[in-house]
């Protein structure tokens, strides 16, 4: 039996509006097929608004229709008009640039209409922001506080590294708890399912953000489904970039929500504390052929001419675009080659103001903001035959939607794919 | 000749939680299905590269899955696949989590979740099983031709009791 508030009843009898009680009753459904016995206040959240490809199997140009039936599972027609006041509410990435369409294959009808589609989310109380990495603008939940997100990444990020608590949930359910400011008192929520459960010893150097990248992807190919993982390893010079990269990788390739790293994340002072006194359940090891398994199941073995490079993914931050402009300073891309980085739309103003973007423009690249490719999707990817990604997320994704080749590897021999229009073989990541 | 094949049965439960009676034919994705692009919602087909089932449908079928997997986009494909008339009769999820949890909010078909250990759905039905379940009682009934079945019986397919939640 679910223990409800006051202000649950009141807004499942409807005494707050259809939106509302629509919103709570999916709620409380949710919850009951968790076998949740109680709601929890949600104060952040990120959503994922746009015009976004999936939401065509609706056939309807009416964004009332699409939102009602799409994300709210309601035949009943309703106006998305209202959010929860209590709540920092955030759009993710949508299929569309700030400002570009062209480039991307995609029509200025289809760029109105996500502008459209995003018009009635900010009307409804969703900042318009689009990013996968909603802490770039500010978005923090802080120790205990109850977050949705729409990014997985950002799920792990949010719950290893800040404490907050948060599920995968999905992207109706998000929308369900921006209206009504309610998700289940389950999973993550709750401190006792925080503590680790399974055992990962790194018994192999993890130093780049590469090597990060694809700590994630190697534990998560380990893990059973449903656990959480206490990793423990020499670290060193480990950086918040490092960990959301890791951390990114790692829900893309098991359905983990939350990694303690011992001596890194807040709950994970010692093993002890991540375990919260409980028996591990399985341990495992990450040695260097893990990591080099890892490598080769993303990176196209063989050498090749590529013709588009991407990175930002998650989406940089104004550091990583300063990096990137001074390797690219005096350089000219590939004429073959199409050249991207990925952020969200202050950082790029931010990369204006300093000279960046016009770095990166006179090599013959461009920035874009708001959007990646993976979510543009094949009006985008169907114009290229060779990828090169910075990002084991990308190229991963990229490589399941096309079955082209995918090469991945470190920011700088990107960037030199980019200048050369080859994947040399020396750009292969190497443990040194 | 002619007569009805005689069919093996076995029952095992699981937790009910979204009612209705339904049978038909299983799909077994051992390894789940990835989110976001994992099928095409307008057709049911699984696109995944890595996944055993590639280019079959999931409409009109009984789909048991482990659990979610990958994006927090899970739930929209399988929601987009419902709108477009392409959805599953049923669903078995061996183990719960959030993102099968919205998944089948918004579907809203007959699901059973959270089987013991022993009854692993996964390991226990294998494509092509005839499944009759009851999202009420959790209750999931495994039919298959005796030709179909290994020659002797390894643990898993002892019959089961239903067992009492």
């Amino acid at each position: 039996m679910m223990e409800l508030s006051d202000y649950e009843d009141r807004l499942l009898a409807g005494e707050a509006g259809k939106l509302k009680q629509v919103a709570i009753q999916n709620i409380v459904r949710y919850a009951a097929i968790l076998g949740a016995r109680a709601l929890c206040e949600v104060t952040k959240a990120t959503v994922f608004c746009g015009a976004h490809n999936y939401l065509s199997a609706c056939k309807s140009e009416d964004f009332d229709v699409v939102f009602s039936r799409m994300n709210l599972a309601s035949d009943v027609v309703m106006s998305f008009d209202t959010t929860y006041d209590n709540c920092y509410i955030q759009s993710c990435v949508s299929p569309c640039d700030q400002n570009a369409y062209r480039p991307f294959g995609q029509s200025k009808a289809f760029f109105e209409k996500n502008r459209h589609y995003l018009d009635h989310a900010r009307k409804a109380g969703v900042n318009i922001v689009g990013t996968c990495s909603p802490y770039l603008t500010g978005w923090l939940p802080i120790r205990g506080e109850h977050f949705v997100t729409t990014e997985s990444g950002v799920t792990v990020i949010g719950n290893a590294i800040w404490g907050a608590m948060g599920n995968s949930d999905g992207i109706e359910a998000a929308f369900w708890s921006a209206i009504c400011g309610r998700t289940p008192r389950w999973g993550n929520h709750v401190n006792e399912n925080r503590a680790g459960t399974h055992l990962v010893q790194v018994e192999t150097p993890i130093e780049s953000i590469l090597e990060w990248d694809l700590l994630g992807k190697a534990v998560g190919e380990k893990l059973p489904t449903g656990s959480v993982p206490v990793v423990t390893g020499k670290f060193s010079k480990v950086t918040f970039n490092k960990l959301r990269q890791m951390l990114t990788a790692l829900a893309i390739s098991s359905n983990c929500e939350m990694c303690h790293i011992v001596g890194y994340t807040p709950e994970a002072r010692s093993v002890d504390d991540a375990l919260q006194g409980n028996e591990p359940l399985g341990s495992y090891v990450i040695d260097d052929s893990s990591i080099e398994e890892a490598y080769d199941l993303v990176c196209e073995s063989e050498a090749g001419s590529v013709d588009f490079v991407s990175l930002g993914c998650p989406h940089y931050d104004i550091d990583q675009i300063k990096k990137t402009a001074d390797y690219l300073k005096g350089k000219t891309i590939h004429p073959d080659v199409t050249f991207t980085i990925w952020t969200v739309y202050p950082i790029k103003a931010m990369a204006d103001e300093n000279g960046y973007t016009q770095i990166v423009e006179d090599a013959g690249g461009s920035i874009y903001s708001g959007t990646c490719p993976g979510t543009i999707g094949d009006c985008f990817l169907n114009q290229y035959e060779a990828f090169v990604f910075d990002s084991l997320k990308q190229a991963e994704s990229v490589r399941s939607a096309s079955g082209k080749k995918v090469y991945y590897g470190d920011a700088y021999r990107c960037i030199d794919a980019a200048v050369k229009g080859k994947w040399a073989g020396r750009y292969r990541w190497k443990k040194l | 000749m002619g007569g009805k094949v005689q069919m093996e049965k076995i029952v095992i439960k699981g937790r009910g939680v979204i009612a209705g009676i339904v049978e038909g034919e299983a799909l077994v994705c051992p390894k789940s299905i990835t989110g976001w692009g994992g099928i095409d919602p307008e057709t049911g087909i699984i696109k995944e590269h890595q996944n055993v089932n590639k280019g079959k449908s999931i409409k009109l079928k009984i789909l048991v899955l482990p659990g979610s997997k990958g994006s927090n986009g899970w739930s929209c494909y399988f929601g987009a696949a419902r709108v477009a008339g392409a959805a599953p009769k049923g669903w078995i999820f061996t183990k719960i989590d959030s993102s099968a949890g919205v998944a089948s909010a918004v579907m809203k078909i007959p699901t059973i979740v959270d089987f013991q250990d022993r009854q692993d759905p996964c390991k226990l039905i294998k494509n092509g099983d005839w499944i009759r379940m009851n999202g009420e009682t959790g209750e999931v009934e495994i039919s298959r031709a005796p030709h179909l079945l290994p020659a002797k019986y390894p643990l898993a397919y002892q019959p089961f009791q239903p067992t009492v939640s």
